[in-house]
């Protein structure tokens, strides 16, 4: 599906990072529960600087939780993270200058209704970063062209269509130069024929060497983007490798079942 | 033979016309006219009321509900936000507020100021004082529900996003809560502010000075001042309608546009 829809619009090979280096993961034996609800049971792994990794998984495992710890959206009952070189696990670390460097995209886009495109990717540099408005205007609109959408900038989001969105929320993180992009399902909500083109940026930012998690269903773009494929069941770590071998060739059988519901959804399995 | 719906419906519309023509005819002949045009449309004795119907009656009632509102709008937020506060003290105690001034007929703390605070205090009030104080504590009470609710209303994903993109707290209320809350409230704050203009007239329990007579006071004054039955009363009336009128209009608009924006 993502190779299908050319990338919109965006110069080939521009500088999609920023100046910014992209930032490293570690998570270490992390836990959250609800209640008596354990969310995440004990989560160990690492991302690579400019690695993209891809967490799949049956609805109710964990991977969205897991996503919202990294940048404290959740607060983790136990076990470390560290973001480049904040402790994010720490009580007492700055969330707000650890988040300016973390990008997330949401499922439901969270665009501003309030605001307009422009002013949507602009509003946090101005006000957090104390921008002037040229300089938060051009990067802004740098953005929205990468992603294809600047002809859009005085809009409305609710004059887009979902994609559209999309691609502005992204456009919005990356107004920020995060060192690393979260991106938590974020074409579940899209109508299937904008889904190619939020999976296109994505692919584009990944090929630019930035640091990305993302909780996804697309397994096409799992298997061609992410580097490497972490799948999780019950708030486990079931089993995690390149993306070829955990797709192409899972060796536990929770993942062999997990894919085999994805990829071919009609298949019954008269076992259960 | 039985009726359609439709038919039905058409048969009870003219039974109800009919009845609605029958009586505005038997009040026509009944009613003595004279007389009530004389005690309560008193046209030629409407002249002397100006311009102290509007300098005095309809400027106070403005004052008493402007100042009023500005307080219960202050008292309001603050209230809200302890409500919404993860700190348990801050929510009973808004809660407390909240249902006792809600609880209590607004006559009582205009009572309660009017007579009550210089006694206790010493302090002498003026009108100005007892009735924005007093409009002031009870709007808060209901201003603080609506605020809470247009709050809440705001959805979650939109504080997160605005958090995840590095905002701290207080930058993420002021910039992307509060102004969405903003649009949601603006209906039923209208309605308080109408709420407010009526309750303005029970000033009158303290007693005012000519000057400081609110249009329900200048009402009933006038009726001995202009010798012109209770035509000063249904002016002071087609006053607060000038007042409520527009604003009722507004709150509709407004609800109007919120409604087809989302």
């Amino acid at each position: 599906m993502a190779e299908s829809t050319p990338a919109p619009d965006a110069a080939p090979g521009a500088a999609v990072v920023g100046e910014q280096a992209p930032a490293g993961v570690a998570i270490s034996a992390l836990h959250k529960a609800y209640g008596s609800n354990e969310v995440l049971k004990g989560i160990s792994m690492t991302v690579e600087p400019g690695e993209v990794v891809c967490l799949v998984g049956a609805s109710g495992s964990g991977k969205s939780t897991l996503l919202r710890c990294v940048n404290r959206l959740e607060e983790p009952n136990a076990g470390t993270i560290t973001v480049a070189d904040h402790v994010a696990s720490d009580p007492d670390v700055d969330l707000d200058a650890m988040r300016r460097e973390i990008g997330m995209v949401f499922q439901q886009f969270n665009l501003f209704p309030h605001l307009s495109v422009l002013e949507n990717c602009t509003i946090t540099p101005r006000r957090v970063l104390k921008q002037s408005q040229a300089d938060a205007d051009g990067e802004a609109m740098a953005q929205l062209r990468r992603v294809g959408l600047e002809e859009l900038a005085d809009r409305r989001p609710d004059q887009l269509s979902g994609g559209q969105q999309q691609r502005v929320a992204i456009a919005r993180a990356l107004t920020m130069r995060p060192r690393l992009m979260l991106f938590d399902e974020p074409t579940s909500a899209l109508d299937p024929e904008t889904v190619g083109d939020v999976l296109a940026i994505m692919r584009q930012l990944a090929e630019a060497g930035m640091t990305m998690i993302v909780v996804t269903h697309e397994m096409t773009f799992a298997r061609e983007v992410a580097d490497r494929v972490v799948f999780m069941d019950q708030g486990h770590v079931v089993e995690a490798g390149p993306a070829a071998q955990v797709i192409g060739n899972p060796q536990q059988p929770r993942t062999q079942d997990f894919l085999r519901r994805v990829l071919d959804p009609t298949h019954v399995d008269l076992d259960d | 033979m039985a009726m359609t719906t439709r038919e039905r419906a058409r048969l009870s519309l003219g039974i109800q016309a009919g009845l609605f023509v029958v009586a505005v005819a038997v009040l026509a002949v009944v009613m003595d006219w004279q007389a009530i045009a004389t005690s309560f449309f008193d046209v030629e004795r409407i002249g002397p009321m100006f311009p102290d119907i509007l300098l005095v009656g309809l400027k106070n009632t403005l004052a008493y509900t402007a100042v009023g509102f500005l307080l219960g709008l202050l008292g309001g937020l603050v209230l809200a936000l302890m409500k919404l506060s993860s700190f348990p003290v801050y929510r009973w105690l808004a809660t407390g507020y909240i249902e006792f001034f809600r609880g209590i007929p607004a006559i009582l703390v205009f009572l309660a100021l009017g007579f009550g605070v210089s006694i206790a205090f010493g302090w002498n009030l003026d009108s100005l004082q007892i009735a924005g104080v007093s409009l002031g504590l009870v709007g808060a009470a209901y201003i603080a529900e609506t605020l809470r609710a247009g709050l809440q209303a705001v959805p979650k994903g939109q504080i997160e996003a605005a958090r995840a993109l590095g905002m701290p707290a207080w930058r993420a209320m002021v910039s992307i809560q509060i102004p969405q809350a903003v649009r949601i409230v603006m209906p039923p704050l209208t309605n308080e502010a109408i709420l407010l203009t009526k309750d303005s007239s029970l000033i009158f329990v303290v007693g005012l000075t000519a000057g400081a007579a609110e249009l329900t006071k200048f009402g009933r004054d006038g009726i001995n001042i202009y010798q012109a039955g209770l035509t000063p009363l249904v002016a002071a009336g087609v006053c607060y309608l000038l007042i409520t009128v527009p604003l009722s209009i507004l709150a509709r608009r407004m609800e109007r546009r919120t409604s087809t924006k989302k």
